[in-house]
Formats: C-alpha cells, sequence, structure tokens
C-alpha cells in the first residue's frame, strides 16, 4: 500500500475555546477551519486537528505524541511562551543534534520546541 | 510570535521495535530514514512528515498508547488499504464515510490507533485536497 501522507495530527481537547486561545494567541499557528467542537490549524508543513471528543461521546485522553515543532531558536521562543505563561518541563535538552524543550498544551498533549544544529 | 515553521517530527510510542519496524515498514510501506539515528528511535517518512517510532522504556519514561487516530495517513483507497492489511493477517475497523471523507482505524502492535485516511470532499473554499 502506499501512504501518500499525513493528512492530520489530532490532539484531544476538553475545552475548545482554551485550545483555540492557545494554539492561536500563544504558539501563533492560524486556524485552516473551526466549527463548534474542534478546529484544524496550520503547523508548517502539518494540519493539527484539535478535536473535543465529548461531541461524539468518545473520552478524552492527552497525547504522548510529543510534537516537535521546529523554530529557529529554541531559547529564545521558550522565553516568549515562558513571558505568556507557559511552563516548561524540565530545563532544555542537547542531545548533541538538536535541542529540545518539553512543555504541554492546556489539556496535557505533550509538545516540544526543537531545532537540529544541521536544520 | 514564535515562529513554528514545521513539524519535525511525530513521536510514536511502542513496546517492541522490531514489532512496530515490520508494521510500519513492510506492511504500511513507509520509508525508513537511512540516517535513522538508533535502534530503539527509528523514524519513517510519511510524505510529509517524520514519524518517530520509538520506545518509551529506553528513554525514561512510560509507554502510553497515542490516542486513537492521532495520525490520519492518506491512502488513494481506504477499503482497498484495509483489504490489503486484512490480507496481513491485521483486524482493521470498519470503513466508515463522514460525507467528506472515508477512514478505517488499525492498530499498531503497541495499541496505537492509527487512521487510514481519504478526503474526497473539496473544501468550502472549492479547493481540492492537496
Amino acid at each position: 500500500m502506499n501512504v501518500e501522507r499525513v493528512d492530520f495530527v489530532s490532539f484531544l481537547t476538553q475545552d475548545i475555546q482554551r485550545a483555540k486561545r492557545f494554539y492561536t494567541d500563544v504558539l501563533g499557528l492560524p486556524i485552516e477551519s473551526e466549527g463548534e467542537s474542534d478546529m484544524e490549524l496550520t503547523c508548517g508543513q502539518v494540519t493539527l486537528d484539535i478535536f473535543d471528543p465529548s461531541s461524539i461521546g468518545q473520552s478524552f485522553s492527552p497525547s504522548p505524541a510529543g510534537l516537535a515543532l521546529r523554530v529557529s531558536d529554541v531559547d529564545a521562543s521558550r522565553a516568549e511562551l515562558e513571558a505568556k505563561g507557559v511552563v516548561f518541563d524540565g530545563e532544555t535538552i542537547e542531545t548533541g543534534v538538536c535541542k529540545q524543550a518539553w512543555f504541554k498544551d492546556p489539556d496535557g498533549n505533550a509538545l516540544m520546541l526543537h531545532r537540529r544544529f544541521d536544520a | 510570535m514564535i515562529g513554528v515553521e514545521r513539524v519535525d517530527y511525530v513521536r510514536v510510542p511502542v513496546t517492541d521495535i522490531e514489532e512496530a519496524k515490520h508494521f510500519y515498514g513492510e506492511l504500511l510501506g513507509l520509508r525508513l530514514d537511512p540516517n535513522s539515528p538508533h535502534d530503539d528511535w527509528v523514524e519513517y517518512e510519511a510524505g510529509n512528515v517524520t514519524l518517530a517510532v520509538m520506545t518509551p522504556h529506553t528513554h525514561d519514561y512510560e509507554f502510553e498508547a497515542l490516542p486513537p487516530a492521532t495520525i490520519a495517513l492518506r491512502v488513494a483507497d481506504v477499503a482497498a488499504a484495509k483489504a490489503k492489511l486484512e490480507e496481513a493477517g491485521l483486524d482493521v475497523g470498519e470503513l466508515w464515510d463522514s460525507g467528506k471523507c472515508r477512514g478505517a482505524g488499525v492498530s499498531d502492535p503497541a495499541g496505537n490507533r492509527i487512521l487510514l485516511h481519504h478526503r474526497y470532499a473539496p473544501y468550502p473554499d472549492g479547493s481540492s485536497p492537496r
């Protein structure tokens, strides 16, 4: 079989308006489309779908996917997000090939600021 | 704003890396990144984004499966993809049609429920899925 691409990556939320504020106002992602219980955001080359599972009677669970968001300067971006109240999970990590700063959205979905040294 | 340039990868937690390599590499047919760095961190290219298939227990945290349909993989024909995976012995969920797209879920060996997906309806602005 031939997988052509990833159409979307999905995170669940328990509060769609809170998620909207976080992803648009704090992270600055543009909205592609939105409804009462879901929205799609442009996250670089990937569509990030945010969905309230209670709207179809399904349960919520936060994602450990650790979406790696490429930014030009992890330290500067971290400082900017911290100034907006985002709490990071520990210190920024240097792995030898990249720099990572882990944080979560208001629903507990795992994200990171990421930059490979050779990118 | 922090200026998100792109998604470098999506982490896919698994419990057995060899089983996962069979599923993502051989059954789904994703291309293994030749620069994939470690035995417990294997990167597959899924068109527009990298899936980092990795074992949490060797990265100091406990395994927890992704919520269902975290990753929607575009295929040309969901029914055909479902049939092919079923031929390989996988249990693929019922094919559904939302009126805009078709989908069917399939679990990887670790229990991550991956969505086989195809949108056939144009977007509200008239454009087709790119």
